[in-house]
């Protein structure tokens, strides 16, 4: 219900201004894919480095430690360690997923799939990757100071991130990129909840936006509400580093008054636990539409699928303190955060059931798309209630800060993440760069990493029930931990595995954008959402006429549809009989 | 797999099982479990795991069987034509509420009202000024533990307290009830063998109990990061009979009071121990 008339950008001409200082979602869109996929690589040569250290402690790091730790002989000495876990959240978190699942498809995905021709706000979309730009630029150029990048973990707890901790100009510079991150996502934010409530085509409802643009809609809306406050917390950090203030300074080196270190903590969380939903939530809109997709069946009750990823989204902004059970909040605190942690398996189990009923008594196509989906729904349903654990404050006592809750995480924010993230690039592949993925390779991709995902997270799992903690660099010096060196070599070749996996996907998709001649079709997965009734790849002018809405994003296998179709556009009325 | 060797440097193994000179020769599901439970209350922990396991894997199951099954069922080869349907039925909505209803009441408030028992009848139960509790002040600081014990006075922060360094010594059969707090950056005081930690955050005491049960030598791991040699801060934890305890605490008081030295300000980093 556009409010007012969308104007067709003129194409632009230069190099310029079509490909680097861009106004066209699509094309920011594919320069936060580009930045994404640049720091996944980065995130995971880093993830393989910390393994490698975890399994063979004293064995130089294969193939480039020579050239990167010559003082060592190529082993990776501890403090760098630190810093490699530390970066290695950092970026995985803030410049690959969010990023990819974020910047790339949100962007590209919510004018197409609401029919619009741009976002409303097309120069402050611009600026939010510049700014995004910016802040990468700073975060690794902190590797390269004199006494190295932030060390205190992505969590960065003062006063181990303060002067006492971290002397080094690394963890300022951190929390600048961290900083200016923030104002970029922010950014973002505001441009998603505002186009889709503007820009929707005529005809369009909020129950006939494809589920994918709910998911992007509602962590937009947790975007806004909660980066500022991460914001707020990393300046007064900043302040206290560079200005001489004492926010989260106490005992012994709060030399005049006395802040708080757990300040730091509550005012993290309160961002960091809706930060887990807002990069999930793409990935679960994204999956409960493609499930629909290759199962050729209407979502099973997108309706109540939309409601319960809305009552996700109001309670993931509840129940953060059940990170800090064991800083010893008052038990009240910690009986409420408990029961309210737990009030999310509710609408969680309502569309992991919604999900199941989508596949069930369909016509399943096991295209890659609809693999990676699958693989999330088994992945999340792991991550999911392995979080029961950490919920329940007395089992959390003993697994806090250990590897069973990295495994946890990783199993909800990364391997669901991630998966969602690659389903969404082969999907929309051929309206992004208007070519095919090669599926073979796309199908290799998955096994592989699925495999070794669920090698390296389940054993993290072991490992940490089994009593092993969190960010150490050799965990063997631990006579209790030893036991457990044949497991950490397990997951280190697991994830070993992964790694090399992913060489199928760079191989795929640089050859599809830059070398494939074959174009792809319109609409060559046959469905009926509005960014497929326009050609691939998409004109910059999106749609030459806006659309008008006449029916839901899920029309498939209507019986009342002529015989040879099984999908109807999302422009035309709904087939009765 | 000679390749392998000559990439990675190394003998490459794929079994979780490869005999390794630092590792004691034990079964895989051995090598899984915790350490041993040396604490009176581990146990509750242990089982409360076990039986969130128990229901987690009937739910997982479930959606394996869901996941697994229509996948097979639902080929398109095997299932050409998919039926058409919201699932707006009262049957759809009915049987997804029972599922949300059945997660909710038998997993989650079934586990959260067991843990919610445990911790508010034992684990932040305090012990009180009359029972009779042994007391440690725990001070955690870049990259070591130390310990103080009352001394022969029974008052913390005096001259006649007893100080060790990552070395704690406790009798089995009684509450111990550490009060635990940091110099520098945030720390955490993790007994594996007892299931429990606690942060030890600058300027706040913070505070745990245990009763152990079983004497033996065991390890103290530091589970928060605090920089570089985090992975360091090990200190050793000595369970004793009573008797035995009792010898070696009026032993190191007599020490103390020899080796104390009252002038140095260095060692009243205690406090004034209240309940």
């Amino acid at each position: 219900m556009a409010f007012f008339e969308q104007h067709m950008h003129a194409e632009p001409k230069t190099f310029l201004s079509k490909y680097i200082f861009s106004f066209d979602h699509k094309v920011i869109g594919k320069q936060f894919l580009w930045y994404g996929i640049l720091f996944l690589g980065i995130g995971g040569i880093m993830a393989l480095m910390i393994r490698w250290a975890l399994a063979f402690p004293d064995q130089a790091f294969p193939i480039i430690g020579q050239f990167m730790f010559p003082e060592t002989g190529g082993i990776i000495p501890p403090d760098t360690y630190a810093m490699l876990f530390t970066m290695h959240g950092t970026i995985m978190i803030f410049y690959a997923i969010t990023p990819i699942l974020i910047g790339a498809f949100g962007n590209f995905c919510i004018p197409l799939m609401i029919g619009a021709r741009d976002m409303v706000f097309p120069l402050l979309n611009m600026l939010s990757f510049w700014l995004a730009l910016a802040s990468g630029l700073i975060l690794v150029g902190s590797l390269f100071t004199p006494l190295g990048a932030a060390a205190g973990g992505w969590t960065s707890y003062p006063t181990l991130s303060t002067l006492i901790g971290s002397p080094g100009t690394g963890q300022t510079l951190w929390s600048l990129a961290i900083f200016i991150l923030g104002v970029s996502s922010t950014m973002g934010a505001i441009n998603y909840i505002t186009t889709i409530i503007v820009l929707r085509a005529p005809g369009m409802g909020y129950f006939d936006m494809p589920l994918t643009v709910w998911g992007l809609w509602l962590t937009a809306i947790l975007n806004a509400v909660f980066l500022p406050v991460l914001g707020a917390g990393v300046l007064l950090l900043i302040f206290d580093r560079v200005f001489g203030t004492q926010f989260f300074l106490a005992g012994a080196a709060a030399t005049s008054g006395a802040g708080d270190p757990v300040l730091f903590q509550h005012v993290f969380w309160i961002f960091g636990h809706p930060e887990v939903y807002i990069l999930i939530l793409p990935a679960w809109g994204i999956v409960s539409d493609l499930l629909s997709f290759f199962a050729r069946k209407p979502a099973f009750g997108a309706k109540a699928t939309a409601l319960a990823m809305t009552a996700v989204t109001v309670l993931s902004t509840l129940v953060y303190g059940h990170h800090m059970f064991t800083t010893q909040m008052s038990p009240l605190l910690t009986q409420s955060f408990m029961t309210l942690t737990m009030t999310i398996s509710i609408p969680s189990a309502i569309f992991f059931a919604n999900w199941l009923g989508t596949i069930w008594r369909g016509s399943i196509r096991f295209d890659s798309p609809m693999l990676f989906s699958l693989g999330v729904v088994f992945v999340f349903g792991l991550g999911g209630l392995t979080g029961l654990y950490l919920a329940t404050v007395t089992t959390d006592l003993y697994l806090h800060d250990t590897y069973f809750v990295v495994g946890h995480f990783h199993y909800t924010m990364a391997a669901s993440v991630l998966l969602g993230g690659f389903a969404a690039v082969y999907f929309w592949m051929p309206k992004m760069f208007g070519v095919m993925c090669n599926e073979t390779l796309a199908k290799w991709h998955f096994w592989g990493t699925m495999l070794g995902l669920n090698g390296v997270f389940m054993g993290m799992m072991v490992v940490g029930y089994a009593g092993m903690h969190r960010r150490i660099y050799n965990p063997f010096i631990y006579e209790h931990l030893q036991r457990l060196i044949p497991i950490n070599e397990f997951i280190t070749w697991s994830a070993i595995l992964m790694g090399l996996s992913q060489i199928f996907f760079v191989i795929n998709f640089v050859h599809a954008v830059f070398f494939q001649k074959k174009k792809a079709e319109q609409n060559p997965w046959n469905v009926g959402t509005l960014e497929w009734t326009i050609p691939s790849p998409a004109p910059n002018y999106n749609f030459k006429e806006i659309p008008v809405v006449k029916c839901g994003p899920h029309e498939f296998s209507n019986p009342n549809l002529p015989a040879g179709r099984d999908f109807q556009y999302q422009t035309e009325e709904l087939v009765k009989v | 797999m000679e390749l392998l060797n000559a990439i990675f440097g190394r003998a490459v193994s794929f079994t979780a099982n490869a005999p390794h000179p630092m590792a004691p020769d034990m079964s895989l599901w051995q090598r899984m479990l915790p350490p041993e439970d040396i604490s009176e209350h581990g146990h509750l922990i242990d089982w409360l795991f076990s039986y969130t396991t128990y229901l987690n894997i009937f739910f997982f199951t479930l959606v394996c069987i869901g996941l697994f099954g229509f996948s097979y069922l639902y080929w398109y080869k095997r299932h050409p034509k998919a039926e058409y349907t919201y699932g707006n039925k009262k049957t759809h909505i009915i049987v997804a509420t029972v599922i949300g209803i059945a997660v909710f009441f038998g997993v989650d408030l079934n586990i959260t009202r067991i843990s919610n028992n445990d911790f508010m009848k034992v684990f932040a139960k305090w012990p009180t000024a009359e029972e009779e509790v042994e007391r440690v002040e725990v001070l955690a600081q870049q990259w070591m533990w130390n310990f103080r014990y009352a001394g022969k006075d029974g008052v913390f922060n005096t001259d006649d307290d007893v100080l060790t360094m990552n070395d704690l010594r406790v009798p089995i059969g009684k509450k111990v009830l550490f009060q635990v707090t940091s110099k520098d950056v945030i720390h955490s005081f993790f007994i594996p063998n007892a299931r429990r930690k606690v942060d030890a955050i600058p300027g706040r005491i913070t505070r745990m109990w245990v009763t152990f049960t079983k004497d033996g030598k065991w390890e103290i791991a530091c589970a928060e990061m605090c920089g570089t040699f985090h992975y360091r801060m090990a200190a050793k934890l000595t369970t004793y009979q009573p008797e035995d305890y009792a010898n070696w605490l009026a032993e190191a008081e007599d020490r103390a009071l020899i080796e104390n030295d009252p002038e140095r300000a260095e060692m009243y980093w205690g406090w004034k121990w209240e309940y």
